[in-house]
């Protein structure tokens, strides 16, 4: 009752008609920015443009200037049939449930076809990998299908704390397809490298025309330009207990 | 015995379980609070001309492993000093000199071109025996852990 009336308490506003069918990408703060750096070069390069926002009292009282306007730090942009939903500010760990169940709700209000998160899954060793490998969970049984026709390694068992645990529980719920990719990746460093694995995952799965040599070449000044948004996500992470990823699971409950 | 009133030691004696949970918890917000203001502090530093690096500690059995990212800093000017046994400090001048309008940013004016950071370590080292490295932008220091005195099993 109470997580209803939450959920309640965040609107999202749409400023362009969202087109039926759609496919959704999200790009939330998490383990080393891999989501937010990805979308960020998917909606720059693709020049999407601003389609929706979210408006919450729940949030902080925040927003982000652009061109001296105001915008939602929380938006959604799109293009054709492609949404993308970013986040420009690290999202307080207890806003995280009423957020994620509005943007699923949204989600099948306006009938989208696929949602796929974006993230990275923390490597104590992240920092030997030349290549990081990219993992996969699903909502339902076609989404571990398409995982498994694109060669994408399922993560079997384990723990999954933050955004992309909800939307895959959420849409779980619902019966709304959704796939969330894991880059491996550092905790609290932001991770381009990792952010481009997980981008070509991605196009295994939904073609998105993104260069990403571009952005491994940018890596650096996108390393210096995310320290803040990481400091700021990295205490949210703690407030979540995102180390329970870390954890080894019990005895097997099937 | 009941103490007589205005014994203020006596008083405190006679605390309840929940006056100690209550003061516990007192006690660790405001432990909470000081962290936070802390953290409610730019990242960056104008007459210093410096940014703070994200930086990330963990501890094992042995060591203690300090990392830092240090995005376009200079290798051949990496400088890690040991303040003294709990603290460590990280200086680096970066390669090229970022300012305010590289990010778009026109409020404010100012440029840097170091990062520098003070890190408090959470156990004593030895850090004569520390080792560091830098690979693809991150500084990785390894300090042993001090050792005390072995203690037989009988």
């Amino acid at each position: 009752m109470c997580e209803r009336k939450l959920s309640e308490a965040v609107r999202i506003v749409e400023r362009r008609e969202i087109p039926a069918n759609a496919k959704m990408i999200h790009g939330l703060p998490d383990v080393g920015l891999v989501g937010v750096i990805a979308v960020s070069q998917i909606i720059s390069q693709l020049k999407m443009v601003e389609v929706a926002y979210l408006d919450s009292d729940l949030i902080p009282p925040i927003i982000v200037l652009h061109n001296g306007l105001p915008h939602s730090p929380i938006r959604i942009f799109g293009q054709d049939d492609l949404l993308v939903l970013i986040s420009e500010i690290a999202i307080p760990a207890g806003f995280l449930q009423p957020l994620m169940r509005a943007i699923v709700d949204w989600m099948d209000e306006k009938g989208v076809e696929t949602a796929i998160s974006l993230g990275g899954i923390a490597t104590p060793n992240r920092q030997n990998i030349e290549s990081p490998k990219v993992f996969g969970a699903g909502s339902n049984e076609l989404s571990l299908k398409i995982l498994r026709e694109k060669e994408i390694n399922i993560m079997k068992r384990g723990f999954l704390v933050g955004s992309q645990a909800l939307i895959l529980h959420y849409c779980a719920e619902k019966d709304i397809t959704a796939i969330a990719l894991l880059a491996q990746s550092f905790y609290n460093y932001p991770d381009p490298e990792a952010a481009a694995a997980v981008i070509s995952a991605l196009n295994q799965i939904v073609k998105v025309p993104v260069n990403v040599s571009e952005l491994l070449e940018k890596g650096e000044e996108v390393r210096l330009r995310m320290r803040d948004i990481m400091r700021r996500t990295q205490s949210e992470l703690v407030r979540m207990r995102k180390s329970q990823e870390y954890d080894i699971p019990h005895y097997y409950v099937a | 015995m009941w103490p007589e009133r205005g014994d203020e030691n006596t008083m405190r004696r006679r605390r309840s379980i929940f006056d100690i949970i209550r003061e516990y918890m007192e006690e660790f917000e405001r432990a909470t609070e000081e962290v936070l203001s802390a953290f409610e502090q730019p990242s960056w530093n104008l007459e210093t001309h410096s940014l703070q690096p994200l930086f990330n500690i963990s501890v094992t059995a042995d060591e203690v492993i300090v990392t830092a990212d240090l995005p376009y800093a200079d290798p051949k000017t990496l400088k890690i000093e040991s303040v003294d046994e709990n603290l460590i400090e990280i200086t680096a001048k970066m390669r090229v000199k970022v300012r305010f309008e590289d990010f778009g940013v026109s409020h404010r004016e100012g440029e840097f071109s170091s990062f520098h950071s003070r890190i408090p370590l959470p156990v004593p080292v030895d850090a004569s025996r520390a080792k560091a490295s830098f690979r693809r932008g991150i500084l990785e220091v390894r300090l042993p852990r001090r050792r005390g005195y072995r203690i037989r099993v009988e």
